[in-house]
C-alpha cells in the first residue's frame, strides 16, 4: 500500500512540474538510483524494516541453495551423463539420424515463420548493456556467498567480471543503436553450441552385448553432438533469411496461411518419422489404402460440390443425415477401420455444407479441403496401421522428455476442438446435446486426474474387445484429452457466454443461420476472451503429464526420480535430477505464460 | 418553407395510395410471462411507405419492431412480411430476415472484423455473392453513408456516428425491401445525432421502407408519411404528421406530446 502510494505520489508531482510544457508529452524524469531506492523502498521506517528483513531472507536463500548446488557431495555428472536417457530414453543409437531431421524440420519452420510474423523487438544497446551489469553483479554476489573451492572461486570471479565489464561497455551507449531480440537469442543459443566443442559432456549407454549392463562415457554427447546441433543452428538460421526474402516476393495473408496449416499437421508427420518404419507396406497401400482414399475423395468432391449449391435445399440436410446413420451403422458391420472413419468425416463435411455454401469458387474451396482432409487422414491412418522399425528393450520405444512433449502435444491439438465442440453442446438449443454434454463435463471434473489416468492405463484395455488393441501410451492419451477438453470446454462456455445478446441479435437480423452465426459471430469472440484462462490450462496440462511417473510410464520425472539413482554409480543422486527437472519445468512453462501474454495483445487489436 | 419543399419532394416521387401493403399485423399480442408487452396490435405499412413509431418508455415499441424480424416470437395474432407469414418454420424466418434490415440502438457492430467484412459478411455467406462482389457493394455503401475512408478500420476505432451509419451500411448490404430502426441515435452525442438522420433521410427519399422508432420529433414531422403513438401495448392513435402534431385526437397523445415538446 505504502510503496504504491509513494510512486503514484511522485508521479503525479511530476506530471505537474512537466504540464506547463505544451505540445509534447510530459517525459518521465528518470531517477537516479539513490532517489529510486529512497522512493520505492526506503520510503517510511516500515518499509526500511520490510526492505532490509527481505533482503537477508532472499540472500540466505540464494546461499542456502547455491551450497546445495555446488556441494562437492552434489553427482551432477548424474544428470550431465544421463541426458539422453532423460530426453528419449532408451531410443537407439542408430536410429538418432530421424529426431534430427524431425528437429530440423521444426526449426526450419521456426526460422521462416519469425520472419513472416516479423517476430522479435529491437532492443537498446544499453538495456541490453544494464542486463548484463545486473548478471555480472549477481554472479560476482552469488560467487562470494557460495562455498566454492578457490580455484572455482577464481574462475567464476573472472567470469563475473567479464561480463560487468561487458555490460559498462555497452551501458553509455546511444539510445538509438540497438539490436534485435533474435540476434540476441541466437547469440546465446551460438555460445551454447559451441560449448559443445569445448566442454566434454558425458553420457550413458547401455551395452546388451556380454553381461549387459550401463556405462558411462565420458565427452560422448559432445562428440556425437556437436555437428548435429551446429547444423541445426545453421538451419535455423538460414531459413530465417529466407523467410525474410521470401516474404517480400510472395502474398503474405496466403503464405501465412500454408504455414500455419504446416505447423499443425507437421508433428503428426514427424512423429511417423520417429516412430514408425519409413518403408511402406507397399502392397497394402497400392491394394487397399490408395484406392479407398481415391473413392472417397471423388465421390465425396462431387457430392460436396453439389450439396454446397445455394439452392439444394431440405434434399442435402436428408441425405447428410443418411450418410452420418450410414456412418454408425458400419459398426455394426465387419469392416476397415478407414472407411468407418471416413464416412463419418464425410457426414460432418455434408452437413456443415449449407455453412459454407455460395457461388463457384466457395464450392470449389470447400472440395479442396475436403481432399486436403482426405489426404491427411490416410497419412495417418497408414503411418498408425505401419509397424514401427525402432525395436528396442522396453515397453515403448520413446521416453523422457520426448514422451512428455508428444502426450502434451496431442492431447492439446485433439483436446482443444473436442472442448470447444463440448462448450457449444452444452450452450446448445437441443435438450438432448445439453444434457450429454452437461453430464460428461460434470463427472470429469469430479474426478481427480489421477483416478482417470489408472482407469485408463489399467481398466480400459480389459474392456476391448478382442482384436482390437490400444498401447499404454494410447490410452493414456486419451485419457488425458478427455480430461482437459473438460476443462477448456468449461473456458471456452466462459467465453461464448460474453458475447452479448446484442451480437447474436445482429448475426441473426442479417439472416445468418444457426451454425454461420456460431462459426464466424460468436466463436472467435468467444475464443478471444477465453485465451487468458485457456493458456492457463496448458500450462497446468504441462506439468499434470508429471502424473505419468506414478503410473509407471516412463517419463520426464520417472526417469529422473527412479530410473537414473537406479544406476549403480548414481546411487542417491534423486535431488540433483528432481532440480533439473524442475528448472525445465519452469524454463517452459515461463516462456509459455510470457508467449501468452504477448498473444493476448495481439488479439485484442481490434476491440477496445 | 425548405422544410415543405423536403416534404413534398419526399412525397412527390411515390404513390402510397396505390402502393402494396408489405407489413401487416392483424391482432398481435405478446407477452413476457405474465406481463402483457403487446395487446392486440393491428396495423399495416405500404411498400415505400415511412412510419415513425412514438411512445413513452415501455410501451412495447421495441418488442413490436422485433415481432417483425422474428427478434422476439408474438403468441397471438398473425404478421405477414412481403407475402410470407412469421412462424415456427424456419424457412420463413431466414427469408424474411434476409428481406428486412435492422438497425439497433447500440450498433452491434461485430468488434472483431473490420468494416469493410461487417458489411460484405452476410451478403458472402447468405446471400452467396462472389466476395469481389460483395466488397465492392461494401465500398459503395460505405460511400452513400459518407465514410469511404473508414473501411479497414475497426469498429471500436470509430465514433458513434460512424458506427452507427456502418451498421446502417451493414443492414443496406443484404439489399433489403424493408428497414427497421429501433431508436438509432439514442446512443449518440448530439452532434452526432444529425449525420445519422441524414443518412435516413437519404434513404426515405430513396424510397425505402422505414419502420422507425425515434425520439427525434423533427425527423418524424419531416420525413413520416404515417405516425403510430403506442401505449400500454397497444395502438392508440395513428395519422399524418400534420394531424398528430396540431391536432390529435387521444387525451394520451395530447399528454404525451405536451410532455415531450
Ligand atoms: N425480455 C423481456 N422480458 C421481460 N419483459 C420485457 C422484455 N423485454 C421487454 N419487456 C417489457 O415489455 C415492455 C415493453 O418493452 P419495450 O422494450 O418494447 O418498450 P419500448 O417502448 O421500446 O421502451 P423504450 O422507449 O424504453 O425503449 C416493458 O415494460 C419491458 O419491461
Ligand atoms: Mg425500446
Amino acid at each position: 500500500m505504502n510503496l504504491k502510494n509513494s510512486t503514484s505520489q511522485t508521479q503525479y508531482e511530476e506530471e505537474i512540474n512537466v504540464s506547463t510544457n505544451s505540445g509534447l508529452p510530459p517525459k518521465v524524469a528518470a531517477l537516479s538510483p539513490t532517489e529510486w531506492l529512497k522512493a520505492n523502498l526506503f520510503s517510511n521506517a516500515f518499509n526500511s524494516v520490510l526492505t532490509v528483513l527481505s533482503t537477508a531472507a532472499i540472500l540466505l536463500i540464494i546461499r542456502g541453495l547455491l551450497s546445495f548446488i555446488f556441494n562437492p557431495l552434489r553427482q551432477w555428472s548424474a544428470t550431465a551423463t544421463n541426458m539422453r536417457l532423460l530426453m528419449t530414453q532408451a531410443y537407439p543409437e542408430h536410429q538418432y539420424a530421424r529426431i534430427w531431421v524431425s528437429l530440423g524440420f521444426l526449426l526450419f519452420l521456426t526460422g521462416v515463420s519469425l520472419a513472416f510474423w516479423r517476430a522479435g523487438r529491437r532492443v537498446q544497446l544499453s538495456q541490453v548493456g544494464k542486463r548484463l551489469l545486473a548478471i555480472g553483479a549477481f554472479i560476482l554476489l552469488a560467487t562470494l556467498l557460495a562455498p566454492f573451492s578457490s580455484k572455482a572461486t577464481i574462475i567464476w570471479l573472472i567470469v563475473g567480471a567479464f561480463i560487468v565489464g561487458l555490460g559498462l561497455l555497452l551501458k553509455p551507449a546511444h539510445e538509438d543503436k540497438t539490436i534485435s531480440s533474435l540476434t540476441l537469442l541466437s547469440g546465446a543459443f551460438l555460445l551454447a553450441i559451441l560449448s559443445l566443442w569445448v566442454v566434454p559432456y558425458g553420457h550413458h549407454s547401455y551395452l546388451s552385448t556380454r553381461t549387459p549392463k550401463i556405462l558411462a562415457e565420458p565427452g560422448t554427447v559432445a562428440m556425437t553432438t556437436k555437428l548435429p546441433w551446429t547444423i541445426m543452428f545453421l538451419v535455423a538460421v538460414c531459413s530465417y533469411f529466407l523467410g525474410a526474402f521470401i516474404r517480400e516476393k510472395i502474398d503474405e495473408t496466403r503464405s501465412k496461411a500454408v504455414l500455419s496449416v504446416t505447423w499443425l499437421i507437421s508433428p503428426l508427420f514427424l512423429l511417423f518419422l520417429v516412430l514408425r518404419d519409413p518403408d511402406f507396406d507397399t502392397g497394402h497401400l497400392f491394394s487397399t489404402d490408395i484406392p479407398i482414399f481415391l473413392f472417397f475423395s471423388i465421390v465425396g468432391s462431387v457430392l460436396l460440390l453439389w450439396l454446397t449449391r445455394p439452392d439444394v435445399g431440405e434434399k442435402g440436410r436428408v441425405i447428410s443425415a443418411a450418410i452420418l446413420f450410414v456412418g454408425f451403422a458400419t459398426f455394426l458391420f465387419q469392416m476397415l477401420m478407414i472407411v468407418r472413419i471416413l464416412t463419418l468425416v464425410l457426414a460432418f463435411f455434408a452437413l456443415a455444407a449449407p455453412t459454407f455454401s455460395g457461388q463457384k469458387p466457395a464450392r470449389i474451396r470447400y472440395a479442396k479441403v475436403w481432399i486436403g482432409s482426405m489426404v491427411i487422414l490416410c497419412w495417418l491412418i497408414t503411418a498408425i496401421n505401419t509397424p514401427s522399425t525402432a525395436k528396442v528393450p522396453g515397453d515403448f520405444f520413446i521416453g523422457g522428455f520426448a514422451i512428455t512433449l508428444m502426450i502434451f502435444f496431442f492431447t492439446m491439438v485433439l483436446a482443444f476442438p473436442l472442448g470447444v465442440l463440448l462448450a457449444l453442446a452444452r450452450t446448445s438449443k437441443f435438450p438432448i446435446f445439453r444434457m450429454i454434454s452437461t453430464t460428461f463435463i460434470e463427472f470429469i471434473r469430479g474426478v481427480p486426474l489421477i483416478t482417470i489416468l489408472i482407469f485408463f492405463s489399467v481398466m480400459v484395455p480389459l474392456f476391448l474387445p478382442d482384436g482390437m488393441d490400444l498401447t499404454e501410451i494410447a490410452a493414456v492419451t486419451i485419457a488425458f484429452i478427455i480430461f482437459e477438453a473438460a476443462y477448456l470446454a468449461e473456458n471456452v462456455r466462459g467465453g461464448l457466454q460474453s458475447v452479448t445478446r446484442g451480437q447474436h441479435e445482429a448475426a441473426e437480423a442479417v439472416g445468418m443461420t444457426n451454425s454461420q452465426k456460431t462459426f464466424f459471430i460468436v466463436l472467435p469472440q468467444a475464443l478471444r476472451v477465453a485465451i487468458p484462462p485457456m493458456v492457463g490450462q496448458i500450462i497446468a496440462t504441462f506439468k499434470e503429464t508429471g502424473l505419468l511417473a506414478i503410473i509407471g510410464i516412463f517419463d520426464f520425472l520417472y526417469i529422473a526420480r527412479s530410473v537414473i539413482p537406479g544406476q549403480t554409480e548414481y546411487m542417491g543422486s534423486t535431488r540433483e535430477n528432481l532440480l533439473f527437472v524442475s528448472l525445465v519445468y519452469l524454463v517452459i512453462c515461463f516462456a509459455m505464460s510470457k508467449a501468452s501474454q504477448r498473444v493476448e495483445k495481439r488479439v485484442g487489436l481490434g476491440e477496445r | 418553407m425548405t422544410e415543405n419543399e423536403t416534404k413534398s419532394s419526399i412525397r412527390g416521387d411515390r404513390d402510397l395510395a396505390n402502393a402494396q401493403d408489405i407489413i401487416v399485423c392483424e391482432g398481435v399480442s405478446k407477452w413476457f410471462g405474465d406481463f402483457q408487452a403487446l395487446n392486440n396490435v393491428t396495423a399495416t405499412i405500404k411498400e415505400q411507405e415511412v412510419v415513425v413509431v412514438l411512445g413513452p418508455s415501455g410501451s412495447g415499441k421495441s418488442t413490436w419492431i422485433r415481432c417483425i424480424n422474428r427478434l422476439e416470437q408474438h403468441q397471438e395474432g398473425r404478421i405477414m412480411v412481403d407475402g410470407v407469414e412469421l412462424s415456427n418454420d424456419l424457412r420463413n424466418i431466414e427469408k424474411v430476415r434476409s428481406e428486412v434490415g435492422m438497425v439497433f440502438q447500440m450498433f452491434n457492430l461485430f468488434p472483431h472484423l473490420t468494416v469493410r467484412d461487417n458489411i460484405s459478411l452476410a451478403p458472402i455467406w447468405v446471400r452467396k455473392k462472389p466476395r469481389a462482389e460483395a466488397e465492392e457493394q461494401a465500398s459503395s455503401l460505405l460511400e452513400r453513408v459518407g465514410i469511404p475512408e473508414q473501411a479497414d478500420k475497426f469498429p471500436g476505432q470509430l465514433s458513434g456516428g460512424q458506427q452507427q451509419r456502418v451498421a446502417i451500411a451493414r443492414a443496406l448490404a443484404m439489399e433489403p425491401k424493408i428497414m427497421l430502426f429501433d431508436e438509432p441515435t439514442s446512443a449518440l452525442d448530439p452532434e452526432m445525432i444529425k449525420e445519422v438522420l441524414d443518412v435516413m433521410k437519404e434513404l426515405a427519399l430513396s424510397g425505402m421502407t422505414m419502420m422507425v422508432v425515434t425520439h427525434e420529433m423533427g425527423f418524424a414531422k419531416e420525413v413520416a408519411d404515417k405516425i403510430m403513438f403506442m401505449e400500454g401495448g397497444q395502438i392508440v392513435e395513428t395519422g399524418t404528421p400534420e394531424h398528430f402534431f396540431t391536432n390529435p385526437t387521444e387525451e394520451r397523445t395530447k399528454l404525451f406530446l405536451s410532455q415531450i415538446l
